[in-house]
């Protein structure tokens, strides 16, 4: 090799290996652009009771490398409560919208629906076809009660329902008065509060069911003075509306029976938590099932409106049949929830349904009498109630 | 031709290498450059966080592991957290104006009060607090000298709220304290005397927390307190520090018991008030302000997970807190919080029923009425070395301590002093002189030598000379230097102080010293005869030292 060429090899050599060297040192920092490509992405506004179960099922979804027209999709799940979502609907807040939404019930599409009625003149999320709103799992609403405390509330009062809690809720004397120990103070009731979770407004209504023994309540009911008298001393019983999680299962497991002796809570919620309960306080909770029953039926609704492409449409009903297939479904039994896919039982292995049983969960309610779901009319005048009488007190 | 051709083959391949080296060079030069101001530069930090002072230790830990594993955000910028210690109250206010990102006080109270101030700020809908979670609580407790407690029947006898009040008022001895309202357990105190004094354990209207009985109760309780502080953490460090316990009992949060009995020499335990108490939830939120950016969400998100991980919570438990994850056996091997450490898992048994926003906020303002009132001097430093940055921020300070104290039944009066005992705005209340010592403060100019110990003296003789004795009398007193103009001594100095405390009115003196100058020495000695405290304080930190020490007043 003579002179010039070396010279020649040896710049470009030099030349290559600044351009090789600045090119890994840039890589390093992790800010290479990612390979592009075409993804159909779905967006899943999801009710905090049905979260863990729906992420970890959109996880597995992702993982599998599911296509549509051979085209990725990617599932993402945030977090909402159903009040909440259904405000930022009717305020059109939600930036990005999402693709599909899953509330804790189907009367929250129907309240939707009716606001954007009113703007649109049609319905967003639709009650039949294929889109339809389709259910993917339920929960029932259950007494959840510390068995100490619920062993008294039995002795005195044989049974314990809303009557006997709103009796306990105004005994003066407190825990003392009812035959229980004194050092456990007054008797304290557990509700969501019903501004940020739509669990609390579900006590509500099932309060007034037993109230007017009635599965159906309207709007005189909830504003005759009377009730309102009753329910404000049921209210009057919870001992802090202020706190973050606003009254969950979680929050009687976290301060356990120092801030709250029980409450009528979601199923799979006091499913979730039992064990921790159990773990920390050593006292179990007990499981009482209401004649008037409400629950949730955590429907699938994709939204119809232009902002979302017809791909993106089918794709979510994609993750909704994959929600529905069986193997998902029984993910869903551990979650402490109920399957909407009846072949999957609810006594597979490892069901909290099974393990619980002692403490008074069953399979089969029996004898129950099903709440209808109030009219928005209804649900309004029981918010205000409560913003009136309960936070401004 | 050969050698023409060579020559042309010669003549391109060197401009090629000459292309393709001027080409490179830029980039590599961009590269160098950055990679050189990255190096000479810190990065911004991605997360601005809050917190409350009890968690110094905790989160110090925690947040020092999450730098440590060097996360980056999706943009690159590395995860960091910029986290400042501040009181929730104060808190408050910075995430309103947009000073931080994430906040993580003692009690999520707070975040409905950050809500509140936000609407009521910017008039609008809505609320600011994001994402919120929780990774330790801890309940409230009175934590006591096992003796006293003893005394009182522990632990076969509950003890409540009403005892310790009772105790306190009748038994002249028993020395107790809270914080003020601006702590989530100094706000448990209060409501719990308000609770007292309306005769009730819940339901607490705002009708009965101004009824007059209440409030005679209240006051009557209060002048019982031999003092507030700026903080339970402070309360107890200042108790370590000491070597003693020099109160029976104190209002904080269960695992500062632990805290305590894992370091004191006397031992604490934790009274679990019959009537209820509250728990502390610490809460890490994020703030939606309109700056919040995806770097400082992504960090937020990657620092949650981080302390709800396994290990950070094994970490919470060690360090007395009870951890959010229910999975962690509170009784388990290892854990702090067993008898031995004063505290009791199993409690507390109830709750004392929190009230609404506004009663909340109706017993906080009425509390700066029926609180122990104060009579307290400041005495300021105008030497000739506070020239310059160091008198404009002691000015800073000063603004924000008479800005600290809230309640207009206050008395303060300030003294300056410099080759000797200069402008003094008499004690009064605050109602009456806060403008005048506004003005005054503006008007603080330095020049001269240092009469500390006459200023001193001078302060404490017109409060020996008032001798109120309902109100908590204290000297708050700054300096940057070293005594050499007085005509007072320090022996002679401390023995009046000694002499006046034990015959008289006993007055506190909190000494500031101001720079590395100052006179640590002799304030520490002024401090001590007082039982006072003496604070270190720099350019950077006067302005928050002086609003710290407001809160005890």
């Amino acid at each position: 090799m003579n002179r010039t060429r070396l010279v020649f090899v040896l710049v470009l050599v030099v030349a290559l290996a600044i351009v090789g060297l600045s090119y890994l040192m840039r890589s390093d920092g992790g800010s290479l652009e990612p390979e592009r490509q075409e993804l159909l992405e779905v967006r899943v506004a999801c009710a905090l009771p049905v979260e863990a179960w729906v992420r970890e099922a959109a996880e597995a979804f992702n993982a599998e490398g599911h296509r549509l027209d051979g085209v990725p999709i990617t599932v993402q799940v945030t977090a909402v409560d159903g009040l909440t979502a259904k405000s930022r609907f009717d305020r059109g807040e939600f930036d990005p919208v999402p693709t599909a939404w899953i509330p804790d019930s189907r009367y929250l599409v129907e309240l939707v629906n009716l606001t954007q009625k009113q703007k649109l003149g049609r319905d967003v999320f639709l009650t039949d076809g294929e889109y339809r709103a389709r259910p993917i799992a339920i929960s029932l609403f259950a007494w959840g009660i510390y068995a100490s405390r619920a062993e008294v509330l039995r002795e005195r009062y044989g049974k314990v329902d809303w009557g006997s809690i709103h009796d306990a809720a105004v005994a003066r004397g407190g825990w003392a008065e009812l035959g229980g120990d004194p050092s456990w103070g007054y008797f304290k009731l557990v509700v969501p509060n019903p501004q940020r979770n739509v669990g609390g407004l579900a006590a509500m209504v099932a309060a007034a069911g037993e109230y007017y023994q009635s599965t159906r309540i309207g709007v005189a009911d909830v504003t005759n003075p009377e009730f309102q008298q009753w329910l404000g001393e049921l209210m009057g019983a919870v001992t802090d509306f202020s706190s973050l999680s606003a009254y969950s299962a979680e929050d009687l497991a976290l301060f356990g029976y120092s801030m709250g002796d029980g409450g009528q809570l979601l199923e799979s919620d006091l499913l979730s938590h039992m064990e921790g309960i159990q773990a920390r306080w050593q006292e179990p909770l007990v499981i009482i099932y209401p004649e008037y029953i409400t629950w949730f039926d955590f429907p699938f609704t994709v939204w119809m409106g232009q902002e979302t492409t017809a791909a993106e449409k089918n794709a979510a009903l994609e993750f909704e049949r994959y929600l529905l297939s069986e193997e998902v479904q029984a993910q869903a039994v551990l979650h402490g929830l109920r399957p909407v896919n009846t072949s999957v039982s609810l006594d597979i292995e490892g069901s909290p349904f099974a393990r619980w049983r002692d403490q008074g969960i069953v399979t089969v309610v029996p004898r129950a009498s099903a709440m209808r779901s109030p009219d928005r009319d209804t649900l309004d005048t029981l918010v205000r109630w409560f913003e009136l009488n309960v936070t401004q007190r | 031709m050969q050698a023409q051709r060579s020559r042309t083959n010669r003549l391109l391949a060197i401009l090629i290498a000459l292309f393709l080296l001027v080409t490179a060079l830029p980039f590599a030069c961009w590269w160098g450059v950055s990679r050189l101001r990255a190096a000479v530069t810190p990065p911004e930090p991605t997360l601005r966080l809050a917190y409350s002072p009890e968690k110094r230790e905790l989160l110090g830990q925690l947040l020092a592991e999450f730098e440590r594993q060097g996360l980056r955000t999706t943009s690159g910028a590395p995860m960091r957290v910029a986290a400042v210690e501040m009181l929730p109250e104060r808190m408050v206010r910075l995430a309103v104006e947009g000073q931080v990102d994430a906040v993580c006080p003692d009690s999520s109270l707070w975040l409905t009060e950050t809500d509140q101030r936000w609407r009521e700020t910017f008039l609008r809908d809505g609320v600011l607090v994001g994402e919120a979670v929780r990774f330790a609580i801890s309940p409230v407790v009175i934590a006591m000298r096992e003796d006293v407690a003893r005394s009182m029947g522990y632990p076969d006898r509950p003890i409540g709220w009403m005892d310790i009040l009772e105790r306190a008022q009748t038994e002249e001895t028993f020395s107790w304290s809270h914080a003020s309202t601006s702590t989530a357990s100094g706000l448990l105190a209060t409501l719990a005397q308000f609770y007292a004094g309306a005769g009730k354990t819940r339901g607490l209207t705002i009708e009965d927390a101004t009824a007059q009985s209440t409030l005679d109760y209240v006051a009557a309780v209060e002048a019982t307190v031999r003092h507030y502080g700026e903080g339970e953490l402070a309360t107890v460090e200042r108790a370590l520090e000491e070597g003693e316990l020099r109160l029976d009992a104190f209002v904080v949060q269960e695992q500062l018991v632990v805290y305590y009995n894992g370091r004191g020499s006397d031992r604490l335990v934790a009274v679990y008030p019959a009537e209820g108490t509250l728990w502390e939830d610490h809460p890490l939120a994020l703030l939606e302000h309109a700056d919040l950016d995806n770097d400082a969400r992504e960090t937020f998100q990657a620092l949650k997970r981080h302390l709800l991980s396994p290990q950070s919570q094994q970490v919470v438990l060690q360090h007395g807190y009870r951890p959010a994850d229910l999975s962690i056996p509170l009784t388990g091997e290892g854990s702090p919080l067993t008898a031995a450490n004063g505290v009791d898992p199993t409690q507390p048994k109830t709750v004392l029923q929190m009230p609404s926003a506004a009663v909340v906020d109706v017993v906080r303002d009425v509390w700066w009425y029926t609180k122990r009132h104060t009579n307290v001097f400041l005495v300021v430093d105008t030497s000739g070395s506070m020239q310059g940055d160091k008198l404009e921020n002691a000015r800073l300070g000063l603004q924000a301590f008479v800005e600290g104290i809230r309640g207009d039944q206050e008395r303060v009066g300030m003294i300056e002093f410099a080759s000797e005992v200069g402008r003094t705005i008499p004690l009064d209340e605050l109602g009456r002189n806060r403008r005048a010592l506004e003005q005054a403060i503006a008007d603080l100019s330095a020049g001269g030598n240092t009469a500390l110990l006459d200023a001193i003296g001078a302060a404490y003789g017109r409060l020996q000379s008032l001798g109120d004795a309902e109100r908590i009398n204290a000297i708050v007193v700054m300096t940057d230097g070293r005594e050499n103009a007085s005509r007072t001594r320090l022996r002679e100095l401390q023995m009046r102080i000694r002499d006046g405390n034990a015959r008289g009115v006993p007055v506190v003196v909190f000494c500031i010293a101001y720079g590395s100058d100052a006179d640590l020495d002799t304030l520490a000695a002024i401090a001590e005869t007082s039982g006072g405290q003496v604070r270190r304080g720099d350019l950077t930190s006067i302005e928050e030292l002086y609003r710290l020490i407001s809160t005890y007043f």
